[in-house]
């Protein structure tokens, strides 16, 4: 039998119970939309996570204290809530006088209550030096960011994030020059961030406040060691160069011999991009396994009701067996008409899908803007749906279609 | 054409084996009208299955056009089934929802090598021959029980067999309508087909010219007859 044959033959049969076919793509419909909007879903928040994480600049470089466990996965032991005092203004000097590295900014970060007449907010905020807003790039939209003098003459100053600066001033009133307090401590504004959004280290950089690292460290927690360094490398040097010459300092600074007994773990963003990168694929293939249950629920509605059509539609294949259809030509059509089927459904799941996605940056972006959701249709989501619907169809037709090509004619003929 | 040997057919009926056919021997030669004839339970639909290629015998050799079925494998019998039989039968077995024209088609469907386009000229001309030219497009279910035997006896010649095999094909029609399905098949054994016949019916059975009786699996007597052509009176009930 011609293939073009055997597909009019099979379209012919599906349109005839049009109600029944519909019903049965629907199984496959579902399946194929959730893995779909699923598979997006990961994507996009795989891209927002990576996307995070490289805005922060390929040549920077994050110093931790604690020991590195060899485990990429394992957080440091400063999220853990252990306290290490190992990082120091030493430190900072040593890495100063590296060629490899272009500038280096200490942090130390808290929480805290800002307030402004009788407007507050609780916020985190980052004591460090004027280098933070080069490394990081940071841009204002009104006023200065903090000098070198004051840090080192610990002058009570402060740059805010936009959203804060809304929050305690309104629309109306200029929070240059006005006079916050932060944990009871004054601080003169002196400039307002540009960015809003979420930050390196998932700060929403909307709602910070970053002061002079000396005034953080005396007034607000008395410590005198830092929380982490940001390390820009030089970009006339390679980043692999620079993060081993940063290592070699450190070590010096450290007075550590035995590589084994480091005291700091450095990452790059591509060190982080990998361990985040390996985290959200996990994610999204977790999230596509739940999704093809339904799938797999879709495809053996296919596989019972292609049975009860292979068992109503007995007398027909007597009949084609009589006039000369064989074995193989009986199978493959009902073959093709579960492909069919799925296929179908299939594409009609990956449209529903590509709509549900649509609609979910719709409303993210609308209603969340703050958000940056970004909009992710993976190709290979699209590839991905086609072949699984046809493999479904191939998969749960054949034992139906297998029966089918089976029959005895005189039984199937005899059949009532 | 036809040369059957001492053929027998056993089935197993709730674990008894049941003697269908008891050692049935005859030839049937090309061109000939043949009426099988037989109280039902006498074993001459599952002679008529087996002689269709659409069973085998239990033992004994069956040689079609001279070739034994023991050497065919099931799908050589399905190419021989679409090339060189036709086939009608009592409950015309039509795709109900199809159109006449689909359902004439269907045997071609299974025969490689025709090109759509001369698919198109056979079906119309067996549907022509039949005298249903102006049905079509219709569905084969709306159709008459008569109109359909005869778009069964179309899809039966739309690949021009050299056999027609016919299962009872009067036994659901009126008499009017049986005669016409009678009157073709007879015309399409003056154009050289041999005609395989299987009726209880006496007066059905007399349009042949050589009537083979079957009584409990064995053949009870085989002669020829004149042909009844002249003996008959428009009625043939």
């Amino acid at each position: 039998m011609l293939l073009r044959d055997a597909f009019k033959t099979a379209t012919r049969s599906l349109t005839h119970g049009k109600m029944r076919s519909i019903l049965t793509m629907l199984g496959i419909v579902i399946g194929i939309s959730s893995v779909i909007v699923l598979m997006s879903i990961g994507q996009s928040a795989q891209d927002l996570i990576l996307g995070e994480v490289e805005s922060i600049g390929s040549n920077l470089i994050i110093v931790t204290p604690g020991a590195p466990s060899g485990d990429a996965f394992a957080p440091p032991p400063s999220a853990q809530g252990i306290v290490i005092t190992t990082l120091l203004e030493r430190d900072i000097k040593a890495l100063e006088r590296e060629p490899s590295i272009k500038g280096a900014a200490p942090m130390v970060s808290g929480q805290a209550e800002v307030v402004y007449g009788n407007n507050n907010k609780t916020v985190s905020y980052q004591g460090s030096t004027a280098e933070l807003f080069v490394i990081q790039n940071l841009e204002l939209k009104s006023g200065f960011a903090f000098t070198k003098s004051d840090v080192n003459s610990g002058n009570h100053v402060a740059v805010i994030g936009p959203d804060l600066a809304e929050t305690l001033f309104g629309k109306y009133v200029n929070p240059l020059n006005k006079t916050i307090r932060v944990k009871n401590i004054s601080f003169r504004v002196v400039g307002v961030l540009e960015a809003s959004g979420t930050g390196a280290f998932g700060v929403n950089q909307g709602d910070m406040v970053i002061i002079p690292i000396t005034v953080a460290q005396k007034e607000l927690l008395g410590i005198i060691y830092f929380n982490n360094i940001l390390v820009q490398a030089n970009p006339e040097y390679e980043i692999d160069f620079a993060k081993s010459r940063l290592t070699f300092a450190l070590r010096q600074s450290h007075g550590i011999t035995d590589p084994k007994k480091d005291d700091f773990i450095i990452q790059t963003q591509a060190d982080i991009l990998s361990i985040l990168g390996s985290i959200t694929s996990i994610l999204t293939l977790f999230l596509a396994a739940i999704a093809s249950i339904s799938l797999i629920v879709g495809g053996i509605g296919i596989m019972n009701i292609m049975l009860v059509a292979v068992t109503e539609r007995t007398r027909e294949i007597g009949l084609r067996k009589a006039v000369g259809a064989t074995d193989g030509d009986i199978l493959k059509q009902f073959l093709i008409e579960s492909v069919l089927l799925t296929f179908i459904g299939g594409a009609i799941g990956i449209a529903v899908g590509a709509g549900i996605v649509g609609l979910i940056y719709f409303v993210l972006t609308t209603f969340f803007a703050s958000l940056g959701w970004v909009f992710a249709f993976p190709i290979s989501a699209v590839v991905l749906g086609f072949a699984v619907s046809g493999i479904a169809g191939l998969v749960f037709g054949i034992y139906p279609a297998r029966q089918a090509g089976k029959k005895n004619p005189i039984d199937a003929l005899r059949y009532e | 054409m036809i040369t059957v040997e001492s053929l027998k057919k056993e089935y197993l009926e709730e674990e008894t084996p049941t003697l269908a056919l008891q050692g049935v021997t005859f030839t049937i030669k090309k061109g000939e009208f043949v009426s099988i004839m037989g109280p039902s339970g006498s074993g001459k639909s599952t002679l008529l299955h087996i002689l269709s290629f659409l069973d085998r015998p239990t033992s004994g050799s069956y040689k079609f056009q001279g070739k034994s079925m023991d050497d065919m494998s099931d799908e050589e019998l399905a190419h021989v089934r679409n090339k060189d039989m036709g086939f009608v039968f009592q409950s015309f077995n039509l795709l109900s929802r199809l159109s006449v024209y689909d359902n004439v088609e269907i045997p071609l469907l299974y025969a490689n090598g025709i090109p759509p386009g001369k698919r198109k000229a056979l079906v119309e001309e067996a549907v022509i021959s039949v005298g249903l030219e102006d049905k079509l497009y219709i569905e084969a279910g709306k159709l008459s029980g008569g109109q359909k035997q005869r778009v069964a006896i179309a899809r039966a010649l739309v690949a021009d067999p050299n056999v027609i095999f016919a299962d009872e094909p009067t036994g659901n029609l009126d008499s009017k309508s049986g005669l016409q399905v009678m009157e073709i098949l007879e015309s399409l054994h003056d154009k050289g087909r041999t005609i395989i016949l299987v009726t209880h019916e006496t007066q059905t059975a007399e349009f042949a010219n050589r009537i083979i009786k079957i009584k409990d699996g064995m053949v009870e007597s085989d002669e020829l007859i004149a042909s009844n052509r002249k003996r008959r009176n428009g009625d043939l009930k």
